[in-house]
């Protein structure tokens, strides 16, 4: 009897396995033309785990470029993607087998910030360009001269979405409200505070709140009572979209000007009318009326049956930033890679005219928008 | 030279970091206290190895040593109060412990960074590297590339620490330390009855975890050069837990297989990167199922070991 349950153990096992050998099909490139340039790209990116949203965005609009790239010819890029599930230790364990055993000639990604602290350093000592498109924290270009980001960081997208806001309402008080147990939504404040105070605004009180609260009332009454003309608010959308539902109820109706993680349109979904009024400052924004960019969300949603978010987007702009340098470098090379790489100047993507700058970081101008009549409106 | 690649070393260096971390909770349960405190301990030794090399220029033997007695003290500071729980209350009072410390680490931000970390931690084989390049020796010399020897460097180091610190506990368990431990695990009562100071062995025993813990913490900050409060929530103290589960936790050989076991096979199943660990939780329902003590208990090595001496060397 004992003997037929390891049996049956070891079969059942072995079944999986071979369900899952057949799961991912490598897609054949289109045959080449003339004398493309053939390069390996690692791609390192959250596919399991806690923030597999992100990472299936960033690939999905990664495999989309590739594609693209690959039916025009000039060069052929084959990809490897790897897991880093969200986790620092996995991202440098990926970015080693990329560079070691894989030998990439450059590596998109990782999708965390964090994770680019870890990985970023073992690819800039190897000599491999590294390329974030969704790392916004400070200080992740200075890392060394082979760490690149094509993600807005928010001190260029905040002052941004705060300076026109200030201009249209008069806004001389406001309050600060944000998440602090969140590497993303602090570095948003710290942004926040820094322009508040640059623009001599008069902070009536900042306020704090942890992931994943239900409850925003405390704050709220805090700051209702302290009747500012603008709140701040630095959230991701699940909580932002919480807060602004809770702060409309309680008849706190001045404008809230929030950062990149109140740009999506799950906010609309769950504040509903609540967030009118709701201004972002951002590099993506679908509803252009730019040629590229509707070829981009069509094709997008043809291939994912979805609507590319911001994510994508910036992973999709990389993907051609990427190939583009390799184009120009003339040869599947790291070094040369690098150095057409930093070169990049007034690259025309879906994000709008994008350069780095000389510590090969973002130049681009963002996008500022307002929640109008149940979704996003250039603001002016 | 080509074989040696740094990426089969980082997990080595991982399921080494992740082996000490084994022990350390072994330790603890070795005098029947289950701990859920060792990512709290590990923050500790990792933050004070960090500050200590970024912040104070503090040479990082230095900074790991501190930085684990630090870890070993905070052990002190727990354990005592703690004593009067036992079983699954004390196993929420350290989880406690833990958040409590991942919290502070959160809000104290002139020191710790908040949320966002410490970034730019030197890393142990650089450091050796650039000691080494000033003095006129290069990996070349080895057929090494750098980032070989720097990964090799750091394997090699771990690899001494961690057979250092395995060698320490097996030891101990053989000594008049580990007996009062064995024999407060099978039965507190009897034990204080037969005279062992029960207070004074259960907080070393709480106390040698967390310096174990400490210490594979400020190695883990040195090795991958960054650390953030995320990464010492109560997931890691769970990982860390079923490290002793999955291997076992009656021999101090059962949580070192179990981390070197658990940390390479998600490694190996990269892949199935979708399903990896869908099978990673598979693995250890049907664990539970076989084989609840854990794969390795004192019967089985004590069956190697008989066939190991039948067998002509």
């Amino acid at each position: 009897m004992k003997r037929n349950v390891r049996l049956f153990a070891v079969v059942a096992c072995a079944l999986f396995a071979f369900m899952f050998m057949g799961a991912e099909k490598a897609r054949k490139p289109a045959p080449p033309k003339g004398e493309p340039i053939k390069a390996k790209i690692g791609v390192i990116s959250i596919i399991t785990g806690q923030g597999a949203a992100y990472g299936e965005a960033i690939t999905n609009g990664i495999k989309l470029a590739r594609d693209e790239v690959n039916a025009k010819g000039e060069v052929l890029i084959d990809l490897k993607i790897e897991d880093s599930s969200g986790k620092q230790e996995q991202a440098l364990a990926a970015a080693q087998k990329l560079i070691n055993s894989e030998k990439v000639v450059a590596i998109i990604g990782p999708t965390l910030s964090n994770e680019m602290f870890a990985a970023g350093p073992e690819a800039n000592a190897s000599g491999v360009p590294i390329m974030g498109t969704s790392t916004t924290a400070k200080g992740i270009p200075q890392i060394g001269k082979f760490v690149f980001r094509n993600a807005l960081p928010e001190s260029q997208a905040i002052p941004a979405a705060v300076g026109q806001a200030v201009k249209k309402y008069n806004i001389k008080k406001v309050a600060l409200l944000y998440g602090n147990d969140d590497a993303f939504t602090k570095s948003g404040f710290d942004t926040m505070k820094e322009v508040a105070e640059k623009l001599k605004l008069d902070i009536v009180t900042i306020q704090t709140f942890q992931k994943g609260q239900a409850d925003y009332k405390a704050q709220l009454t805090k700051i209702a009572s302290l009747k500012p003309d603008a709140v701040f608010c630095s959230a991701l959308y699940n909580e932002g979209g919480v807060i602004l539902a809770q702060a409309r109820k309680m008849g706190l109706k001045v404008p809230f000007v929030g950062g990149n993680g109140f740009n999506s349109p799950q906010v609309i979904e769950i504040a509903k009318e609540a967030a009118e009024g709701l201004i972002v400052a951002t590099p993506w924004f679908g509803e252009k009326s730019d040629p590229q960019v509707k070829a981009f969300v069509s094709k997008y949603e043809k291939a994912y049956g979805k609507k590319p978010d911001q994510f994508a987007a910036q992973a999709y702009d990389a993907f051609y930033i990427m190939t583009n340098a390799l184009r120009a470098a003339g040869a599947a090379d790291r070094a040369k890679l690098r150095d057409s790489l930093a070169a990049t100047k007034n690259f025309q993507g879906v994000l709008g005219k994008f350069s780095f700058d000389a510590e090969r970081d973002v130049v681009m101008a963002p996008n500022v928008l307002i929640v109008k009549g149940g979704k996003f409106t250039i603001f002016n | 030279m080509e074989w040696l690649n740094p990426y089969h070393l980082q997990v080595g260096s991982f399921v080494l970091i992740n082996a000490i971390l084994g022990v350390s909770i072994y330790v603890t349960l070795s005098t029947g206290q289950l701990s859920l405190g060792n990512a709290g301990f590990m923050s500790v030794g990792a933050y004070a190895a960090a500050l200590l090399s970024t912040q104070h220029q503090v040479p990082i033997p230095a900074g790991i040593l501190a930085g684990s007695l630090l870890a070993g003290a905070a052990g002190v500071l727990v354990g005592i109060p703690s004593l009067r729980l036992s079983g699954v209350y004390l196993a929420i009072a350290t989880l406690g412990f833990g958040e409590v410390l991942r919290a502070i680490l959160i809000n104290w931000e002139s020191l710790t960074g908040g949320a966002v970390g410490i970034a730019a931690i030197p890393q142990m084989g650089r450091v050796i590297l650039a000691w080494a390049s000033d003095r006129g020796f290069s990996p070349g010399s080895l057929g090494l590339q750098n980032n070989q020897f720097i990964s090799l460097t750091v394997f090699l180091i771990l690899l001494l620490c961690t057979i250092l610190t395995v060698a320490f506990f097996l030891r101990l368990s053989r000594s008049r330390v580990g007996r009062a431990y064995a024999a407060i695990r099978l039965d507190e009562r009897a034990a204080e009855a037969a005279g062992i100071p029960i207070t004074y062995y259960k907080v070393l025993a709480f106390s040698q975890g967390a310096l174990l813990s400490g210490f594979a913490g400020a190695l883990f900050a040195h090795s991958t050069s960054f650390v953030s409060p995320g990464d010492f929530t109560y997931h890691r103290a769970v990982e860390i837990l079923v490290f002793a589960v999955f291997g076992g936790s009656e021999h101090i050989f059962g949580p070192v297989f179990g981390a070197a076991f658990l940390t390479v096979v998600p490694e190996a199943l990269r892949s199935i990167s979708d399903y990896r660990y869908i099978l990673y939780g598979l693995l250890l329902v049907l664990m539970m199922v076989f084989r609840p003590q854990g794969v390795i208990d004192p019967a089985l090595l004590r069956r190697f070991r008989r066939s190991g001496k039948g067998t002509p060397a």
